[in-house]
């Protein structure tokens, strides 16, 4: 999947997250969180996975995070770099 | 109750809005670019809106506070924000809302007396982070010009500043509100200064005034909310950029003529030492006994006397001046004078 513009998916309530996703020459992925110092590790982990599965090796990855769980994480990146692909 | 901001677009649900801003003490600006609301049965509970990459007016009833209605409306106005080509928004409040805004992901930029401004997005970090590669070790000062355009006045007070300090930062207000274009505005600096090895010239982004951080200053107006932004904007100065570029003293020419310039000296007196900045008056260039300014250059473009201004700008301005764009410059500034009555 070829990353060609911006895109964005979730929203800012509790439990949820929003992801923003642009071009980049590599991958970056960055994160911020109200359980960053628990569960960045994780968060980060689910969101590689998801990147991999879709076969993303150049974007940038924004995440501003609620404390989602890994499902809602998964579901929100994939929405936004389906957009931001323009499939 | 499921929280779903809506856009409110018809005159009946703005005057609903209104009323609730309103009711919380806020003024309610007309020519937003979005009002978004919150309503439960019927009833809006919850609104906020967006001016460009700012966004204001949020009003939430008490009952509904502390809820997910403020993410609902930040994360509609973010989404409108962002289609509309900006990546980071802007929100100014009361000190006591910032840690509700803070729980969204929005950072705290700087607070002055009643007012706290916070940003989503990338913003500031983005801004400091592309331009290390300026930063240089040493006592340094900074000057903030608008340059409209870049006159006499302006280098002699750059080349006097840049006699004190080890390295000088020229930062042009990137805003475009003005008659010359930014990308006009920086070139002439960049030209005028080419000659000072010490110069860095760099944007201010929306990080200086602007009419992010500094509307008022467009509007010509000197009340209370003029003098609240004016700190503001001194402070976001002084804590966060001026500390990354290790800027130490600030230099501002003497203002004879402009209240509001006057007004934003004083502010930047106060506040300026607060912050470990020292600030330096330095007294305005003259040019046949009278002070040179850019309203006197755009004064005489606007009588078409290009002549005039022969000896108020360096060689730099003249020269743009003096092209087709320059002259279409100009001409616009002259039909303006001609329609104002």
């Amino acid at each position: 999947m070829n990353i060609t513009t911006k895109a964005s998916a979730g929203t800012m309530q509790s439990s949820d997250l929003m992801v923003h996703v642009e071009p980049a020459d590599g991958l970056e992925i960055e994160i911020e969180s109200t359980v960053k110092k628990q569960f960045e590790h994780l968060i980060r982990a689910r969101i590689e996975a998801t990147l991999q599965r879709n076969s993303v090796t150049r974007a940038r990855v924004k995440v501003t995070d609620r404390g989602a769980l890994d499902y809602a994480i998964e579901a929100r990146v994939e929405a936004a770099l389906r957009r931001a692909a323009e499939v | 109750m499921v929280a779903v901001a809506v856009p409110l677009l018809t005159a009946g649900e703005r005057a609903e809005s209104r009323r609730l801003v309103e009711s919380h003490d806020l003024t309610f600006e007309d020519g937003c670019d979005e009002v978004v609301g919150v309503y439960d049965a019927g009833r809006l509970v919850a609104t906020g809106a967006r001016g460009g990459y700012v966004l204001k007016m949020f009003a939430i009833e008490a009952s509904y506070q502390g809820g997910d209605v403020l993410g609902e409306l930040a994360t509609s106005l973010i989404a409108g924000g962002r289609r509309a080509g900006h990546d980071t928004l802007f929100v100014f409040t009361r000190p006591e809302h910032a840690a509700s805004f803070a729980s969204c992901h929005f950072r705290l930029l700087a607070t002055s007396g009643a007012v706290t401004l916070l940003e989503y997005g990338p913003g500031l970090e983005e801004y400091l982070r592309t331009r290390r590669h300026l930063r240089r070790e040493g006592r340094n000062g900074a000057v903030v010009v608008n340059g409209n355009p870049f006159t006499r006045g302006h280098l002699h007070l750059v080349e006097t500043a840049a006699r004190l300090v080890s390295t000088l930062y020229l930062f042009v207000v990137r805003e475009d509100r003005s008659v010359f274009p930014f990308d006009v505005r920086l070139g002439l600096a960049q030209d005028a200064t080419r000659h000072l090895s010490n110069v860095v010239v760099l944007d201010t982004s929306r990080y200086a005034v602007s009419a992010g951080t500094f509307p008022s200053y467009f509007l010509r107006k000197n009340d209370d909310k003029a003098r609240l932004q004016m700190r503001l904007d001194v402070r976001l100065f002084g804590e966060r950029l001026a500390p990354a570029f290790g800027i130490t003293e600030r230099f501002v020419g003497h203002e004879p003529y402009c209240e509001t310039t006057a007004e934003y000296n004083r502010a930047m007196a106060e506040v300026l030492p607060q912050c470990g900045i020292g600030l330096t008056e330095i007294p305005r260039l003259e040019a046949d006994g009278r002070p040179i300014s850019a309203t006197t250059v755009r004064a005489a473009l606007a009588a078409g006397n290009l002549a005039a201004v022969t000896g108020l700008v360096p060689p730099a301005t003249m020269v743009f001046l003096e092209s087709e764009a320059g002259r279409g410059i100009a001409s616009r500034l002259q039909s303006e004078s001609m329609a104002a009555p």
